[in-house]
């Protein structure tokens, strides 16, 4: 005797569905739950329902052989399909997958092709046909359009049943369905047949609503149409495991396809009394605008709570849905500003749920793709130190080291550069590898972010874009993604460079972004890695910078002076590195130029400035020289023109060996120096001297006594300086390292 | 055909508001001549339910008027934001003549305005003849709206003193005026609630205080939309105003003003029109309005001092005073436009070299 079959058409992670549903199995007390989810994954089926296991967490299968051909199934607390398993578990009734195998899935991809879009390729009526429905009547969330028009129906009735009627309905409009969906709905229906079979009591079945008319004829005609559809489909091994999840990647299309718009506003609906859930909402706005220092009154929320009541009346819907409490919040808390809203719709609407799986669920692939790369790799997992030398030039040592680094940054530091940053740009590196057992663990965690190493890693750089502070971090992980080849990463990493280095107006931050980005283009050769984009988005970062730079170099303390010439120089340093254009080069140059000629910019930044540009050879013969003849005129403030002079030789005296000129002017300035002036600033001309070997500091002083080939004019060596100098060296030695009690009396 | 230059909207949309008045079976608020629905239908444009159709009289989101008229309907008031040219007065104006038949309710508010130009005034003749009195008392528009349940307009709201605004505060959250010297007070008939306009641009008005704020649900008008709409308006409203103003207008305005359109638009929308390039956004509001006075001074450059001929340099100068409103930021804002993106163009290669060298 065959049981009696309820078909219970749900929306994919709707909690209305939820709610209805366990209502209806309450009802119902069926002996056998059946879930829409692969048949061969049936026997994780109960792990679902264990107490350890927090939602979002999703069914992944993937391919034995090759990992990253995976599909994931994501349930969420909300999801009627979860708490149709939960309700199984606590009832004692038995449940099951009856979808097709997710083994001919994967064996339709096939081991070489790319997987395909077919869930693009089912239309979205197929694929979420409430959200659909809700759609076509304006509504932007199926959520509201199934509480205004499936539960507050003023037409009494079941709601299944009202579900059902309105899936009939729009079945018969279109095509009827045909391939993958013709032979999904056959599996399912001779499932259910085969339960009817031997079950000792009502069997619920809980499916998409798009496929509840097909199935609520299926003790009917499970008949010889389905075994012809059924038979010659694609096989492939394949294993089935859980994984954590998370709310934004519950937000991405994956699955069931009926990706959720909002998982935060599901959440929401799901745990708030539906008396509440206007009042709440609106209320949970408010905090989180309090968080981000908006002012948003108690009164104010009462205000929105009336305008969103106000608006479902114009619209002529029963109670206030996700889109008027948005409006509401807008005109309410945000003083009519949607930018305001967006900044904290993420966190409503998304949230930040990460779901936790117990422990004992099947192996996981990431594990796998792991041993599978350390066998192809040749390199076994070792827990004494050993030390590795890579060639990136070869195709081994190349894919070794992209392996090492993506474990890097999934936090699993098997291996250790040795000479960390230093390598950068080479064509060598060297690691030293050591495997920890908790590695293992690390690496399981980072399932959420997908099931192969490269996947994962992809995925982990792109979250952690999101979190980076600075354009340098973001550059930095760039940097990172384009060392261990993670193609996806590094475009976004580059989109999200260009929108930051567009919205900021911080010139040092501009300029800290320019090092590592010149290191990504040249890193780029090394790793046969095409970084033509970059080209582009480091010029305009190097222009945006050298306008900016004359307005951030104004007016800025010593600390502020001395912080600026380091990025300015690095920067500079970039800019030479990276193979850039003349345009965006003479836009550069102009920048220090106008730093130079701007009196407003600090002396030590305009000294570093100038020296750049002698340096780089762009100032015309002589011009360095009167422009240091300018700055340390007397008529400047000494401390600037130490500033300026600090600025234009700091750690590099050699410059005075060979040009008359800047000798001349730098002679001409301390001659004008008085005395305190002069042993105030002692320890600069020190410093600016200190980096001279021997050879240098005997050529300076042959150079400034006139001794060597280029004496100042006027001067002419005295007779007999040679014998003289020593005394005068220990004078001088006396001066600077500050003793004068040693100082000679006579002379 | 009336001897007054601009009668107000109850009057030029009489027949629609009457229209729309016989097909509404919507419920009503007290004192409402329309329905909210209606409201809205008279404001977006379409057809009433016997199929009388309606013209638009604000081309933009539906969502914001809907918002706007459900915020009348609560007892809350509306604010209505945007930069200068986006429409605010015009939906304020309509709002009032479709909801309660009577949109002459304004108060224009100045830095000159105070509080008996807004509460009461006085007529002293009576006051001195028969002592105060109701009768003495001289009505505002607001004291009339409240006394009859209409709307009352507060034009540019910003632009009053802040402790005249404050004397809003007791008429929006207990709808009565207070009236000390008679020992009474004027309590709001239904209907009535206000609406105000102000300048979200402009700087150095007085801000409006925290208590009166919330009093207010705001609602702010965007720029328009879409490119090809935006050069309709400006490319018709300078033909207007160089007729005139006796201009010629060459033949290129259309592309001209199209190219000006383009560079108002990236620069207020903070990216390039092909949404590759994100860019910062100068102070000043780049509005439609102000598109319009560029090409107008560009046409009175070209018609005096060009011999007629329309040229980037002619509209240079003219856009640069528009975009740099602060001379230090938006300086750099255009510096780095300019660099960045316009640089480019070879189409515009023109206006790089007129506002490059400005700059």
């Amino acid at each position: 005797m065959a049981s009696a079959v309820h078909v219970f058409g749900i929306r994919h992670h709707g909690p209305g569905s939820a709610r209805a549903l366990v209502a209806a199995l309450d009802a119902l007390r069926p002996a056998a739950v059946l879930i829409e989810g692969p048949a061969d994954a049936s026997d994780l089926l109960p792990m679902l329902a264990d107490p350890k296991m927090v939602p979002p967490v999703a069914l992944l299968a993937y391919a034995a052989d090759d990992p990253s051909v995976a599909i994931f199934w994501p349930f969420a607390a909300f999801s009627p399909e979860y708490q149709a398993a939960l309700w199984a578990h606590r009832h004692g009734a038995a449940m099951r997958f009856i979808d097709l195998p997710a083994s001919w899935r994967l064996g339709a991809i096939g081991p070489d092709a790319p997987p395909p879009a077919d869930e693009a390729a089912v239309p979205a009526v197929v694929r979420d046909p409430i959200g659909a429905l809700a759609a076509a009547a304006g509504y932007e969330d199926g959520e509201s359009w199934w509480r205004d028009v499936i539960e507050e129906n003023p037409a009494p009735g079941p709601v299944f049943a009202a579900v059902a009627d309105a899936m009939t309905a729009l079945r018969d409009t279109g095509p009827t369905p045909v391939g993958r969906e013709a032979a999904r709905e056959a599996h399912m229906r001779r499932e259910i047949a085969a339960v009817a079979k031997d079950a000792d009591g009502p069997i619920a079945v809980v499916c998409g609503a798009w496929h509840a008319p097909a199935l609520a004829a299926a003790t009917l005609s499970a008949a010889a149409g389905d075994q012809a559809l059924l038979a010659g489909a694609p096989k492939r091994k394949i294993v089935a495991t859980w994984a954590p999840w998370t709310a934004p990647r519950l937000a991405m299309a994956s699955g069931y396809g009926a990706g959720v718009v909002a998982p935060g506003w599901c959440a929401h609906l799901w745990q708030t009394d539906a008396a509440d859930i206007v009042p709440r909402f609106l209320a949970r706005t408010a905090a989180a605008l309090r968080r981000d220092g908006h002012l948003v009154s108690t009164a104010g929320i009462i205000d929105a709570q009336r305008l969103a009541r106000g608006l479902a009346a114009i619209r002529l819907r029963p109670a206030p849905g996700f889109e008027e409490l948005r409006d509401a919040a807008i005109a309410c808390f945000c003083d009519g500003e949607r930018a305001r809203w967006e900044t904290v719709a993420r966190t409503l609407l998304v949230g930040s749920e990460v779901g936790h799986i117990p422990d004992g669920v099947p192996l996981a692939p990431l594990l796998l793709d792991l041993q599978r790369e350390q066998k192809r790799l040749r390199l076994p997992p070792e827990a004494a130190d050993r030390e590795l030398a890579l060639d990136l030039r070869s195709d081994s040592g190349l894919d070794r080291s992209v392996l090492l680094h993506r474990l890097v940054i999934l936090d699993v530091p098997w291996g250790r550069e040795a000479d960390a940053g230093g390598s950068r740009g080479t064509f060598r590196e060297r690691w030293v590898l050591r495997w920890e057992p908790e590695f293992a663990v690390r690496l399981v965690e980072n399932l959420v972010f997908g099931a192969t190493i490269a996947q994962a890693a992809d995925g982990r750089l792109r979250a952690e874009f999101g979190k980076a502070a600075s354009l340098a971090a973001i550059a930095e992980r760039v940097l990172d993604a384009l060392t261990a080849q993670l193609a996806s990463a590094v475009d976004a990493g580059i989109g999200l460079l260009e929108k930051r280095a567009a919205r900021t107006d911080d010139c040092p931050e501009l300029l800290a972004a320019l090092p590592p980005l010149a290191g990504v283009v040249r890193y780029g050769e090394a790793r046969r890695t095409d970084a033509a984009q970059l080209g582009a988005l480091l010029r305009r970062i190097v222009v945006q910078a050298a306008l900016g730079l004359p307005y951030a170099c104004r007016g800025l303390d010593d600390d502020a002076a001395s912080a600026m010439r380091v990025a300015i120089i690095a920067a500079d340093e970039a800019v030479a590195l990276a193979a850039l254009d003349d345009d965006a080069r003479a836009a550069w140059r102009q920048g220090l130029q106008a730093l130079v000629d701007n009196a407003q910019t600090a002396a030590l930044v305009a000294g570093a400035a100038a020296r750049l540009l002698h340096q780089a050879d762009a100032l015309a013969p002589g011009e360095a020289a009167d422009l240091l003849g300018r700055m340390l005129s007397p008529g400047r403030p000494v401390a600037d023109a130490a500033a300026f002079f600090d600025g234009f030789f700091g750690g590099s005296g050699e410059r005075l060996i060979d040009d008359d000129g800047l000798r001349l002017a730098v002679d001409r300035w301390l001659a004008a120096l008085d005395a305190d002036a002069f042993v105030l600033h002692l320890p600069l001309f020190r410093r600016t001297f200190a980096d001279l070997d021997r050879t240098q500091r005997r050529r300076l002083l042959d150079a400034v006594s006139g001794a060597g080939p280029r004496g100042l004019p006027g001067f002419a060596p005295a007779p007999g300086a040679d014998s003289l100098w020593p005394q005068h060296f220990a004078r001088l030695a006396a001066i600077l390292t500050a003793k004068p009690q040693e100082r000679p009396d006579d002379e | 055909m009336t001897a007054v230059l601009r009668p107000p909207a109850e009057q030029t949309h009489a027949k629609e508001l009457a229209a729309l008045k016989a097909a509404d079976g919507g419920p009503k608020p007290a004192n409402w001549q329309l329905s909210p629905r209606a409201v809205v239908t008279y404001l977006m444009g379409g057809k009433t339910a016997k199929g009388v159709p309606i013209s638009a009289k604000y081309v933009g989101n539906r969502r914001l008027v809907e918002t706007a008229v459900a915020t009348l309907a609560t007892d809350r008031a509306l604010l209505l934001l945007g930069v200068p040219g986006t429409a605010k007065s015009w939906v304020s104006e309509h709002l009032a003549a479709a909801v309660s038949g009577d949109s002459t309710l304004v108060v224009q508010c100045t830095a000159g305005t105070d509080e008996n130009q807004i509460r009461y005034g006085w007529n002293y003749a009576q006051l001195l003849a028969h002592g105060p009195s109701r009768k003495a008392l001289v009505a505002t528009p607001l004291y009339r709206a409240m006394d009859a349940g209409k709307l009352c307009r507060l034009e540019e709201l910003t632009r009053m003193g802040s402790d005249v605004q404050d004397t809003l505060i007791t008429v929006l959250s207990e709808k009565m005026m207070p009236i000390p010297e008679l020992n009474e007070s004027l309590y709001a008939v239904r209907g009535f609630n206000v609406i105000a306009t102000a300048n979200s641009r402009d700087k150095g008005v007085n801000e409006l205080s925290a208590a009166l704020k919330r009093r207010f649900n705001v609602v702010v008008l965007p720029l328009p939309d879409d490119m090809d709409e935006e050069i309709a308006i400006v490319v018709k409203r300078v033909g207007e105003m160089a007729e005139a103003l006796d201009l010629p207008a060459p033949k290129n305005v259309a592309a001209e003003v199209a190219r000006v359109v383009a560079i108002f638009r990236e620069l207020r929308g903070g990216e390039t029109l092909d949404g590759k390039v994100s860019l910062k956004t100068p102070s000043g509001s780049l509005s439609t309005a102000e598109a319009i006075a560029v090409m107008v001074g560009g046409l009175s450059e070209a018609a005096y001092f060009a011999d007629g001929a329309l040229s980037a340099e002619g509209v240079a100068p003219a856009m640069l005073g528009a975009i740099v409103k602060d001379p230090v930021q938006d300086k750099a804002v255009l510096a780095e436009y300019l660099e960045t993106v316009l640089k480019k163009r070879a189409d515009y290669a023109a206006y790089y070299h007129a506002l490059a060298e400005l700059v």
